[in-house]
């Protein structure tokens, strides 16, 4: 057979399949309909599992870029976002910052110490109780926790010890309840005056809304009378080196507590990577069982067409006897079949990308859940219907392409 | 044209053989109107599946157009009853969904023609049976006439070498069966070798030639036969 009369079969062979499927409209329909859901769901779920991974995702890195946190105390697991961190015995030393400090900067970018502690805050007649910070200049940057008003304090603060301070929007709005600008206002913490400098952003987290930072050289004069410090905050040059930097940090640390093992140590270290990678791990692992759930009713859409293509190979034996007769190949009657079931699953296919694309907004869009459709569940589902097609109706029209020319002529 | 000699055929039907064709030879030349005629179990359906390439004899050769058919496999049978044979059967087998124009063109289409010289092709073979008006109609849309030159159309137009009709006024009224009949006349008088299948006596008497089957055997051959 030449390629022209190859392409003249496929053409017809479509165009056959077409006629015959819209002269069953309903029952092409009912037929394609499990391939619908199958696929739909698949699209569907896939993009709620990976919205939510690029929720927390997104969630995580609004901690800081490329974070690893240094915490006195014994180790926690990754608790990067432990929500208390106050009052932790002071155990890190300026040896231990200094040797941070001095690596090169293509491992670390920039740190800020930091201890807290709660305090009594008061502004006029309002009392109100707060996390007293004692940090670096870097710290919003490091945090990726900035002023929304005002301005965050200076080296120039650090060394002059200012008694300045930047509070968090949760305390501003119980100091300041009239909304008034705050800025150069004298609030009192634990007693001492301090000059209001800035708003903090709003981030959603208690402890960062209904915290106050000041200068760390500050608070170790007024509030701590500790040189040491509770935390080290570290902003890393790139992901590719968090745990070339981590193990650094660690036997650095470990040789100068002179102590063998992180089982040991009075200090742990969270890793931004651990988290993400945790947390992208449960989302995937998600996704993917999501998405298998999905693709087993779109096996049972598979099994519905070959079902339908029985039916539908026997109803039409008098037909391809008479196509047999008129000179129909087994392999003309087998791919006549198969296109049609091809057609059916692949439209339904289509159809269920669709209706993917439009679950996946409409989750969005009235039930507040994150979905993202990614391209590559749009091109798995489909082409796995295309494949479902060719699997389940390549036996019906196996059947069809086996027939006797005689007995499929006799046939009534 | 068609040179059958000593053609065997058995099948197994339930417990026992049946001898369906035991020993026939048969030869028809291009341009004859044969009749093969012949009670039911004559043989006369065996004979003429094998004259139409459906099926295969056992034994003995059969030589259509000068090619030996009698050991082809199913797809190269496919092929010979594309090129060479063409069926009209009693109940017409049209395609249901498929209209005038489009049942005419199948043959055409399982050799691979284009759309365009295949319905240039079947438009002028749907004139030539007097259809120019009824093209684009469905098969539930025509007379059982109308049907039935519908299936001949079919059956011509891929230039075959011989027409099998399969008791083809079976299924019609006497006056629309004569037409079809007339319809038969014409098309062998024009050069097409006919061969038509019956066992209606008055039906055979317009063929040239008649062959009559008894138990698988042909009893006889002769020309010119009035009833």
């Amino acid at each position: 057979m030449t390629g022209r009369a190859r392409l003249v079969m496929l053409w017809e062979n479509s165009a056959m399949s077409f006629r015959s499927i819209l002269s069953n409209k309903v029952r092409a329909f009912l037929t394609a309909l499990g391939v619908v859901i199958g696929v739909a769901s698949v699209i569907g779920l896939t993009a709620l599992g990976h919205g939510a991974g690029i929720a927390v995702e997104s969630r995580l890195s609004n901690l800081g870029a490329n974070l690893l946190i240094v915490y006195s105390g014994e180790p926690r697991g990754t608790s990067l976002v432990r929500q208390r961190t106050t009052n932790i015995a002071p155990m890190l030393t300026a040896d231990d910052l200094e040797f941070i400090d001095s690596l090169p900067s293509d491992l670390v970018v920039k740190t800020a110490r930091e201890s807290s502690q709660n305090g009594q805050l008061k502004f006029e007649n309002r009392n109100t109780v707060a996390t007293v910070i004692g940090t670096d200049p870097n710290y919003p940057d490091i945090r990726n926790f900035h002023p929304m008003y005002g301005s965050f304090f200076s080296e120039l603060d650090m060394e002059s010890r200012r008694n300045v301070v930047a509070i968090g929007v949760q305390t501003y709005r119980e100091l300041f309840p009239d909304g008034r600008d705050p800025l150069g206002a004298t609030i009192r913490i634990n007693g001492l005056p301090f000059h209001v400098i800035a708003i903090m952003e709003e981030k959603g987290s208690p402890t960062q809304d209904a915290s106050v930072l000041i200068p760390f050289t500050t608070y170790r004069r007024s509030l701590s009378g500790s040189d040491n410090y509770a935390i080290i905050n570290i902003q890393a040059a790139s992901t590719d080196v968090m745990y070339e930097l981590q193990s650094t940090i660690e036997n650095e640390m470990l040789r100068l507590r002179r102590v063998p093992s992180m089982e040991m140590a009075n200090f742990y270290i969270a890793n931004q990577m651990d988290l993400i990678g945790t947390v992208t791990g449960v989302a995937d692992t998600f996704t993917l069982l999501l998405a298998g759930i999905a693709a087993i009713s779109l096996l049972v859409g598979g099994i519905g067409i070959m079902n339908i293509m029985l039916v539908s190979v026997t109803e039409r034996t008098r037909e391809i006897g008479v196509r047999m007769a008129l000179g129909a190949k087994g392999r003309h009657v087998m791919t006549q079949f198969l296109t049609e079931a091809v057609i059916l699953s692949a439209g339904g296919g289509l159809i269920g990308v669709l209706l993917g694309y439009l679950f996946s907004w409409g989750a969005q869009r009235f039930g507040g859940l994150a979905s993202v459709v990614t391209p590559d569940s749009v091109l798995i589902a489909f082409s796995f219907a295309v494949v479902i097609g060719l699997f389940f109706g390549g036996y019906p029209a196996y059947r069809a392409s086996r027939l006797d020319p005689i007995e499929a002529l006799r046939y009534e | 044209m068609i040179h059958i000699s000593d053609i065997h055929k058995r099948y197994q039907m339930g417990p026992t053989m049946v001898n369906a064709l035991g020993g026939v030879s048969l030869q028809i030349e291009a341009g004859e109107f044969v009749a093969i005629t012949g009670p039911s179990g004559s043989g006369k359906s065996t004979l003429m599946n094998i004259i139409g390439c459906l099926d295969s004899p056992d034994s003995g050769s059969y030589l259509l157009a000068g090619e030996e058919v009698a050991e082809l496999a199913p797809d190269d049978l496919a092929e010979i009853r594309n090129l060479r044979v063409g069926f009209v059967f009693q109940t017409f087998n049209l395609l249901p969904r498929a209209t005038a124009l489009e049942n005419v063109e199948l043959p055409l289409i399982y050799r691979g023609i284009g759309a365009r010289r295949r319905r240039a092709t079947a438009q002028a073979m749907l004139e030539r049976v007097g259809l120019d008006d009824r093209m684009t109609h469905l098969p539930t849309e025509l007379s059982g006439g109308q049907s039935q030159r519908v299936a001949i159309a079919r059956a011509l137009v891929g230039g075959p070498a011989l027409i099998l009709a399969d008791e083809p006024t079976g299924a019609l009224d006497t006056r629309t069966g004569e037409e079809i009949m007339a319809l038969f006349e014409e098309l062998n008088h024009d050069g097409v070798t006919l061969i038509l299948v019956t066992h209606d006596n008055a039906l055979a008497a317009h063929a040239d030639r008649l062959v009559r089957l008894l138990d698988g055997l042909i009893v006889d051959n002769r020309a010119g036969v009035i009833v």
